[in-house]
């Protein structure tokens, strides 16, 4: 039976090196267990990113100038600092707070997404037109009933794909959580590798995983958003 | 269609990596090559003092660095560094990026699998570090206690053995292990006594407790069946002992004189 | 400034440099690779743009992170070379950094209308050539932008390879940190720089667009 790793490789060489995928099945758990936390770390950043970005979105299509600057600048100042560098400034910067490493990297990642959140709620409110405002005051709401009534649901509607892309991006980013010992999926490969040399299996496996992930997401937007001319918001997604 | 192209993409990627797999552990003569190049390209660890460190002028330094300085003089040879960390100095061995591995790598049976060793050339021993304050006193202290350990190391199994209701943290490098340590995230540090003296050198804060509770013979690693390099190699260290520069060089880093010469193969 | 930031200056600019030098390599290549590669798959070339399709869709769901362990540890084996950390940064984030770009370079192509595509082979030029002096161009043009935006993310991005023990900017002022604890001063320091570097270059591409628009 021809197995992969013997006999002739397609270089000529003659291979004494054994492809193993047997240390990767026996370490199946800790695969399984970072693959859980990044599924959850995902999915808290995802929320506290929501939740600032549509603070920051609607203050960013305030009245009030000053509330629009100022919400411009916080979205600049924390767009353009790595996110590598978001996550050290909690775990390491703010050492004396003792936030475990976990929530140091829920709080990078939502920081920074939430800033990219922002933008796309901001774009959403601004695509609501004008007039549904104006209509929902006509009749008697008050300027935060209308907010919350009549333009967050269009604005959602809207921008709900570009909110799918920022959950793929979330994930995808997850992995550098692994630099401040969140025992995410990118860790435990690290832990794996650094115990068993088994560095293609490994990562490739992890790719697999990385990719199934964000192959369920897009899935699950797309059967619940149903087919459309995204176009707009894929732009929106990568500003 | 998207998603069986993301399917397909893996399964690619899985196909070239095993024929690079193959290409990469072909026998193979390091050592001609180094000749031909001219240097050594030696994998060394930048943030595990005295082995391998940065000095005031953020410059690479350590026991490691001038061990293989020394090797490279009696090949007729320069040397690079690369920065390597536990969890990297074999992946990167194994892959070709470095000749051999000096950093501070304890020499295993299991190690022994995939790559080969020098003789021994350091012994050293498990300990632990932690606050001048603390109230621990040895690995019989550790229940419940957290402690940072570096990824890829002997130590990370032999302290999960030593004090299995610890909470062991493994870091991606020493610098993250150490500055959780000092940040207070951990309650210990745990790794070869002479790498905690050398973070404890410049910072009394901390002390080191406990008798070592594990043996670490340190190794140069090699490729499997690179047998030239490594039996130049373990010919000039052989030569550095004779001629007692590996003691000045022992003496220089560690304070004290070797206790033991460099173990000859057994 | 603070003494910590003024004594290692001379370090911290050597990896400053570092991450320059790692963003112009990548942001070249990855420019070129991703032109080719969206033009090729735009262009819908027999069994190429299949392939070239996989190879998008592989990066765009994989971390950044997991393709530098790909490339510095998979890699430099297929190849039979011996590679640096920089210079597997370097191809890993080409290889990142054309995925998307050639993404932006079909929405380009496809927003120009079939109307000036017939119109320039009308004029008697090839279909290369067509391409080649007026299509490309112009679709490159459009996507300005977004191709800054791009160059903007990578900029962010190069602190990634510190993570893979290359020193560049963020590397060797965690490198610092770890000797001489002033976490507060280095990362505000190290944030402020990448600000003014991010802000730099998104400003450089709003002229560019600007000027080119006129």
């Amino acid at each position: 039976m021809w197995l992969p790793g013997q006999g002739r490789s397609r270089f000529g060489f003659t291979v004494n090196y054994q492809f193993d995928w047997e240390p990767i099945l026996e370490s199946r758990a800790l695969i399984l267990e970072g693959l859980a936390t990044t599924i959850l770390l995902s999915l808290c950043a995802l929320a506290l990113a929501s939740i600032i970005g549509v603070i920051v979105g609607t203050l960013a299509s305030s009245r009030h100038k000053g509330a629009r600057l100022g919400a411009a600048a916080i979205v600049e100042l924390t767009r353009n600092i790595p996110l590598l560098i978001h996550m050290y400034i909690w775990y390491v910067g703010l050492a004396f707070l003792r936030l475990p490493p976990f929530l140091c990297g829920v709080l990078g990642l939502s920081v920074y997404s939430g800033a990219y959140v922002a933008e796309i709620v901001r774009a959403g409110i601004a695509s609501v037109p004008d007039g549904q405002n104006k209509a929902a005051l006509a009749t008697g709401l008050t300027r935060l009933q209308a907010l919350l009534l009549v333009v967050y649901p269009q604005a959602l509607r809207i921008v709900a794909p570009s909110l799918g892309n920022v959950f793929s991006q979330l994930i995808k980013d997850s992995s550098l959580a692994s630099a401040i010992a969140v025992m995410e999926l990118t860790y435990q490969a690290s832990a794996i590798e650094g115990q068993t040399f088994r560095t293609f299996e490994i990562y490739i496996t992890i790719c697999a995983l990385y990719l199934l992930l964000v192959s369920a997401v897009t899935l699950a937007l797309r059967l619940l958003a149903g087919p459309r001319d995204d176009a707009p918001a894929q732009e929106l997604a990568s500003a | 269609m998207r998603h069986a192209r993301r399917l397909l993409a893996a399964l690619t990627a899985s196909f070239l990596a095993w024929s690079g797999v193959a290409a990469a552990q072909a026998p193979q003569n390091t050592l001609a090559t180094i000749k031909q190049r001219g240097k050594i390209i030696a994998g060394v660890k930048f943030d595990t003092p005295p082995f391998g460190f940065l000095d005031e002028n953020n410059q690479p330094t350590g026991f490691d660095l001038d061990l293989v300085h020394k090797i490279a003089d009696r090949l007729g040879v320069g040397v690079e560094f690369v920065k390597v960390t536990s969890p990297t100095r074999i992946p990167l061995l194994v892959s070709g990026n470095v000749d051999l591995v000096a950093a501070s790598m304890t020499r295993t049976p299991e190690r022994e699998k995939t790559i080969d060793f020098s003789i021994t050339y350091y012994t050293g021993g498990q300990s632990l570090l932690v606050p001048a304050d603390s109230k621990i006193t040895g690995i019989k202290d550790l229940d419940g206690k957290e402690v940072a350990v570096q990824q890829g190391t002997t130590l990370e199994k032999n302290i999960a053995a030593v004090a299995p209701s610890a909470k062991v943290i493994a870091f991606k490098d020493y610098n993250s292990a150490w500055l959780a340590l000092a940040q207070g995230r951990v309650d210990a540090l745990t790794g070869s006594l002479n790498i905690l003296q050398g973070f404890q050198k410049n910072n009394p804060k901390f002390k080191i407790v406990g008798e070592m509770f594990s043996v670490e013979p340190f190794g140069i690693g090699f490729r499997k069946g690179d047998t030239e390099l490594r039996d130049a190699v373990d010919a000039a260290l052989k030569d550095l002992w004779t001629s007692g520069a590996y003691s000045s060089l022992y003496r220089k880093y560690f304070g004290t004189d070797p206790a033991v010469p460099i173990e000859t193969r057994p | 400034m603070p003494d910590v930031i003024s004594q290692n200056m001379p370090f911290l600019l050597q990896g400053l440099v570092t991450t320059l030098r790692i963003a112009a390599l990548t942001a070249i290549g990855g420019t070129l690779l991703g032109l080719a590669v969206g033009v090729a798959v735009q262009l819908r070339l027999p069994f190429v743009a299949g392939l070239l399709r996989v190879y998008i869709e592989f990066v765009r769901g994989t971390p950044l992170l997991v393709m530098l362990f790909i490339c510095y540890f998979a890699l430099p084996a297929l190849m039979g070379l011996h590679v640096t950390a920089e210079q597997a940064t370097v191809l890993g984030f080409v290889l990142f950094i054309a995925a998307y770009i050639a993404e932006d370079v079909r929405s380009g192509l496809r927003s120009i209308g079939s109307g000036l595509v017939r119109a320039a082979l009308a004029t008697g030029l090839t279909r290369l050539q067509s391409l080649r002096l007026i299509i490309v161009p112009l679709a490159l043009r459009r996507i300005i932008p977004a191709l800054f935006n791009q160059y903007v993310r990578l900029l962010k991005f190069t602190s990634v390879a510190s993570v893979i023990g290359v020193q560049e900017f963020t590397g060797s002022a965690m490198l610092v940190n770890a000797r001489v604890f002033a976490p507060v001063s280095i990362l505000i320091f190290v944030a402020l720089t990448y600000l003014v570097l991010c802000l730099l270059l998104s400003s450089v591409g709003r002229v560019l667009h600007a000027y080119l628009a006129a």
